[in-house]
Formats: C-alpha cells, sequence, structure tokens
C-alpha cells in the first residue's frame, strides 16, 4: 500500500485481506510475480488489469481456489486451508452465468438457506421485489440479464464481510450493468463491509471506487486511493505546439493525439506548474490505466 | 447436518429425470400395456382351460418379484452412470465456482453425493418399485375377479405377499448398494476428474491391475491372479449361487421375506463391507483433493 493510503488508514485496522510475496505458477509459467498488499475493511476496491495481467488468480488466490506460493490470509484465515469456513463470511461472484440452472429459483433459496448459515431467504426475495424472476422459475429459463440479477439477490442476501466480483456484468447490456452497480451500493454497502471488483468496464465502476489496484503481468503497479489519484495524477489538454513542447519539460506519463488535440498525463506534478500550457482535468480510470499500462511501474516506490 | 442432508436432497432435485421421473414414466408405460394386454385380449384374464392348474396367487409373487429385480437391474445400472455423471456435474456451465462460494469442504460435497447414491436416489426408485407392486396388486385382483377366484382370503394373502416381497426387494436392494459401494465410490471418485470417462476407465483399471500382477508375479494369465479373482469375488452378489429363491421356486410355499433375507445378510462378507467402505472413504477424499486443488473451475 502506498505511502498516502497508509496514511489515511488508523493503525489498528486489521486488514481484511493481506498478501505477502504472492506468486502463482502455471507449469514453468509464472503469473503473479510477487504480490503484496493489504486490503482495509469498509473499502470498495478496483482491481483492473489487462486478460491475463492476473486479476483472477489473485482473486482465486484470496477465495481459496488456488494454492500459491507465499502468504495469503483473508480474515486473518488462509484461504486454501480453510476455504469453506472462510465462505460464511466471504460472497463472491466470478462469472455471471454460475448459478446451478437445473435449479428453480424457491429450490435455489431452500437450499442456500440450508447450506449457508449468513444466507437470509426473506432478504434474497425482496431483492427480487420488482424484477421479472419467479420463484417457479428454473435459472436455466432465466435470461443472462436476469440471472445475474438473481445471483446478485443471492449474493446480496449473505451478510458477508467480504465481497469479490470478478466481471460480474460481463456480457449484460448497459441497462443492466449500471441497475447491478447501483443495487449493490444502495442495498449492500455497509462500513463493515468490503467490496473488492474486477472489470474491464472501468468507466462504469469508478464512481464507487474508493481505492484502485492496477495489475500488469503479475504485478501491482499501481494501488492507491481514489482521492490520492485525484490528487497526483493531472491530465493536461494541449493544442499549442509551443505549449505542449514546454509541457513535456515535466515528463508526462502518457501522451497522445485525439481529434487534433493532444493528451497529457502527469504523475505528481504540480497543477500551478501546469495550468499556462492547457485545460486541466483529472483522468479517467480509463485513461490512466492505458497510461500506466505501459511504462515499467506508476509508483515503483510505492506500488504493492 | 442440515447443510450436509440439502446438499443430498441437491442430488435428486438435479437427478429426479433418472430417478423419479424416468421410473415413473416406465412404469405408465408399463402399466399401459399391462391394462392393453389384458383389454384386447393378449393375456386371457380367465385363464381358460388351464384355471386349475395356474395359482394366481403365484404368479403375482412371481410377478411383483420379476418387477423387483427389474427394478433393482435398472437401479444399479442407473447409479454407475450418476456416478460417472453426478461427481462431474458442478462443473457444468461453469456452476463450480458457485459451489465453491458455499461454506461446504469438497469432501463433503462428494460425500453427500456418495450418500444420495445410497440412500435418497435408490429410496425413490425403490418407491417406484413399491407402486408398480401396487399396480400389479390391482391388475392381479382384477384378474381374479374376471376368473372368479377372488375370495377375500386371496385379498388378505395379496396383501401378505406384497410385505413380504417389499421387505425382500429392500434387503436386496441395501445388501446390494452396500457390496457394490467400492465400485460406485471409485467411479464417482475418478468422475470428479475425468467426468463421464470414469465409467471405461474403471472398466479397465481391474485389467490393468491383474496384468501389473501378473507381469510382476507371475501366473498363467492375468484372469487368474489373486487381484482378478478378488474383484470378481467382490463383484459377484452374495445371492447369486444357489439357495432360499431356487427352493422355494421349485416349492409350493409363499415367498417367504424372512428366510430370504436371513439367508442374504448371512452369505454377506462383512469384513469385506467394511474395507469396501473405507475404500469409499478414501476414494472421496481423493477425488476432493483433487476437486479442491483443481482449476477447471
Amino acid at each position: 500500500m502506498n505511502e498516502l493510503s497508509l496514511a489515511s488508514q488508523p493503525d489498528v485496522v486489521e486488514p481484511i485481506v493481506s498478501a505477502r510475496g504472492l506468486r502463482k505458477k502455471f507449469g514453468r509459467k509464472e503469473i503473479l510475480h510477487g504480490l503484496d498488499f493489504d486490503i482495509p475493511p469498509g473499502r470498495i476496491y478496483g482491481l483492473i488489469g489487462h486478460n491475463g495481467a492476473g486479476k483472477t488468480t489473485t482473486l482465486n488466490a484470496m477465495l481459496g481456489l488456488t494454492n500459491c506460493e507465499g502468504t495469503i490470509r483473508v480474515l486473518g484465515e488462509d484461504p486454501f486451508a480453510k476455504r469453506a469456513k472462510l465462505m460464511e463470511n466471504v460472497a463472491f461472484i466470478s462469472d455471471v452465468a454460475s448459478l446451478p440452472r437445473f435449479l428453480r429459483v424457491r429450490e435455489l433459496f431452500a437450499l442456500l438457506n440450508n447450506i449457508h448459515p449468513n444466507f437470509s431467504q426473506d432478504k434474497a426475495r425482496s431483492f427480487l421485489e420488482g424484477t421479472d424472476i419467479k420463484p417457479e422459475m428454473k435459472v436455466k429459463h432465466l435470461s443472462k440479464g436476469m440471472i445475474a440479477q438473481l445471483h446478485l439477490a443471492v449474493v446480496m442476501a449473505i451478510d458477508a464481510k467480504l465481497l469479490v466480483l470478478d466481471e460480474p456484468t460481463l456480457g449484460l447490456d448497459i441497462t443492466y450493468r449500471k441497475r447491478f452497480y447501483r443495487r449493490l451500493l444502495e442495498d449492500y454497502m455497509t462500513e463493515e463491509r468490503t467490496l473488492l471488483i474486477t472489470t474491464h468496464q472501468v468507466d462504469e465502476i469508478e464512481f464507487m471506487l474508493s481505492d484502485i489496484m492496477f495489475i500488469r503481468d503479475g504485478e501491482l503497479i499501481l494501488h492507491m486511493q481514489m482521492e490520492t489519484v485525484n490528487d497526483k495524477f493531472t491530465q493536461l489538454v494541449v493544442n499549442d505546439a509551443a505549449a505542449q513542447t514546454a509541457a513535456r519539460a515535466y515528463n508526462p506519463v502518457y501522451e497522445e493525439t485525439r481529434f487534433g488535440q493532444t493528451v497529457m498525463i502527469f504523475d505528481g506534478v504540480d497543477r500551478n506548474l501546469l495550468e499556462p500550457f492547457g485545460r486541466l482535468a483529472t483522468p479517467t480510470l480509463s485513461d490512466l490505466f492505458v497510461a500506466l499500462m505501459q511504462r515499467p511501474t506508476a509508483n515503483p516506490g510505492n506500488a504493492q | 447436518m442440515k447443510a450436509f442432508t440439502a446438499l443430498v436432497h441437491r442430488e435428486l432435485i438435479e437427478h429426479r429425470g433418472a430417478f423419479l421421473i424416468g421410473p415413473l414414466l416406465l412404469l405408465v408405460v408399463l402399466f399401459g400395456a399391462t391394462v392393453l394386454g389384458f383389454t384386447v385380449g393378449r393375456v386371457d384374464a380367465k385363464f381358460s382351460g388351464a384355471l386349475l392348474t395356474v395359482a394366481p396367487l403365484r404368479v403375482y409373487e412371481l410377478g411383483f418379484l420379476g418387477f423387483g429385480v427389474a427394478w433393482s437391474l435398472y437401479l444399479m445400472a442407473t447409479l454407475f452412470f450418476y456416478a460417472a455423471d453426478g461427481f462431474a456435474a458442478d462443473k457444468r456451465n461453469n456452476a463450480m465456482l458457485f459451489w465453491k462460494s458455499m461454506p461446504v469442504g469438497d469432501f463433503k460435497m462428494l460425500l453427500s453425493k456418495l450418500v444420495a447414491a445410497i440412500t435418497i436416489l435408490p429410496g425413490t426408485v425403490y418407491g417406484v418399485a413399491l407402486l408398480s407392486g401396487v399396480l400389479l396388486y390391482g391388475v392381479a385382483f382384477v384378474a381374479m375377479l374376471i376368473n372368479g377366484t377372488a375370495t377375500v382370503g386371496a385379498l388378505g394373502a395379496i396383501v401378505m405377499i406384497y410385505g413380504h416381497v417389499a421387505l425382500a426387494i429392500l434387503i436386496s436392494i441395501a445388501v446390494g448398494l452396500i457390496w457394490y459401494l467400492p465400485y460406485l465410490a471409485l467411479i464417482g471418485g475418478l468422475a470428479t476428474a475425468m467426468g463421464r470417462w470414469a465409467i471405461p476407465v474403471a472398466l479397465v483399471l481391474p485389467a490393468i491391475a491383474a496384468t501389473l500382477e501378473w507381469v510382476t508375479l507371475g501366473g498363467l494369465h492375468p484372469f487368474t491372479t489373486h487381484t482378478w479373482n478378488y474383484l470378481s469375488y467382490r463383484a459377484t452378489f452374495p445371492m447369486m449361487e444357489d439357495g432360499y429363491i431356487d427352493s422355494w421356486f421349485v416349492g409350493s410355499e409363499p415367498f417367504n421375506a424372512l428366510l430370504f433375507s436371513n439367508e442374504l445378510l448371512g452369505r454377506v462378507d462383512w469384513t469385506q463391507v467394511g474395507i469396501g467402505v473405507l475404500f469409499a472413504l478414501l476414494a472421496m477424499y481423493l477425488g476432493s483433493e483433487y476437486r479442491r486443488r483443481s482449476n477447471d473451475n
């Protein structure tokens, strides 16, 4: 965790997730190269990276779905050794269509009511009110969007401390995606809960994130709070050639031309210094992602 | 325990097609064929010219026992396919990720499938077998009304026969399940890793094991080795040899489930049953470790 994000956390807070030297190999290929990070409670984390960057492997390590070298603790437990116990307080959606298709909705709820000590059937039913999903429907007859709604109702009805969402809205249309995240934020998030999301639709979750982690080729290249991102990175839109040359003196981490305008992103440069060259803004997460994925590391001293 | 029971129940929900709906459909077809046989004259309900040589109660006994054998064979075949399919079913449609998000360990998951295979699933088929006996009872009694052999005494005798045959079928199925448990578990354990291919692999394994013994320890050929002899012994149902059934068949006494059950239970090699249970638990454990470590979600 970087210095700024650490500074804003009380020292006594035990992290929900703690990883040290987390490595994973598939055959001879190393997928994760020794990740170190802590995730404190009550935060909404976005884990963002290219396909094959190691996001799902990192999540699988947290969820006890894969064994890794190094140390990882979730709620103080080793997830691979204690997955079943851990799942009482951790909920996850790893795919929009992973609900068992042979069950009816009411059968699914009844089953979960008996299997999961922290699942509330009444809550799940209430989350489905106002949707087209009926208790007698079979999961296999639901549309992809309805399955996503149902799965969200299931995980929101679990009183968990950590909710992990791995591409939870993949393949859904924009209406469902927006409804999904709004519901999550309005009906589920509390100060005691921690949410970790990976998605390629970065811009759609940006508004709700408190922290981000960028992962590239199995390494965390950025890990910080969103407020820090806003303070640290600046986007400059500049038209004038002389201003561009002058601005380049401050070493932009990224530069591209869009519709005849040059867009530069700066890391840790005082905004007052850049203001004379053009229009300043905070880069969107997707712009930052594109920018940082192209250089060795965004905050080499602090990225963990 | 509540979670485990729910998981066992889940197996019935997932496989009700093979263990409930399929048998019920078969029963409807069978009953329809029987009724049709009588109504279109294929079966002579009056047993014309042969009434004195036909014992209707014996026909009912044989019929119900025949149903029992048929349902037992159906059950065993279905269970082996269930073991190959059901133990790998959680992978279907990516659902493994959902089941792994539940606070239930992999060993418990697999154990619930094995327990379902020897309790609720055969119990359902047994229920259908009992229903087939009731339907046969109806058909037999109507036939007796037609040919004039129906009496209150015969009605009571049929109830007794029903009870005896139902008990005999229950004991036979229970013994079959515990006797063949290690084979079920072997297929289930293998299916965790290789799905439906577990059935052919499980069939080839004994031959491989026997061949390995023949190659390493010698012998006339692989099918005279200790391994092969042992597996042949373990694959043979304890009641196969001549016993009560044979003497009852040639005699005139009504079928006695207590005598049948005593003999069957007496013939069971309980040490081997114990070894089989341990083997089954080992197969489940190894399967669960594979499931826990595999990344084929």
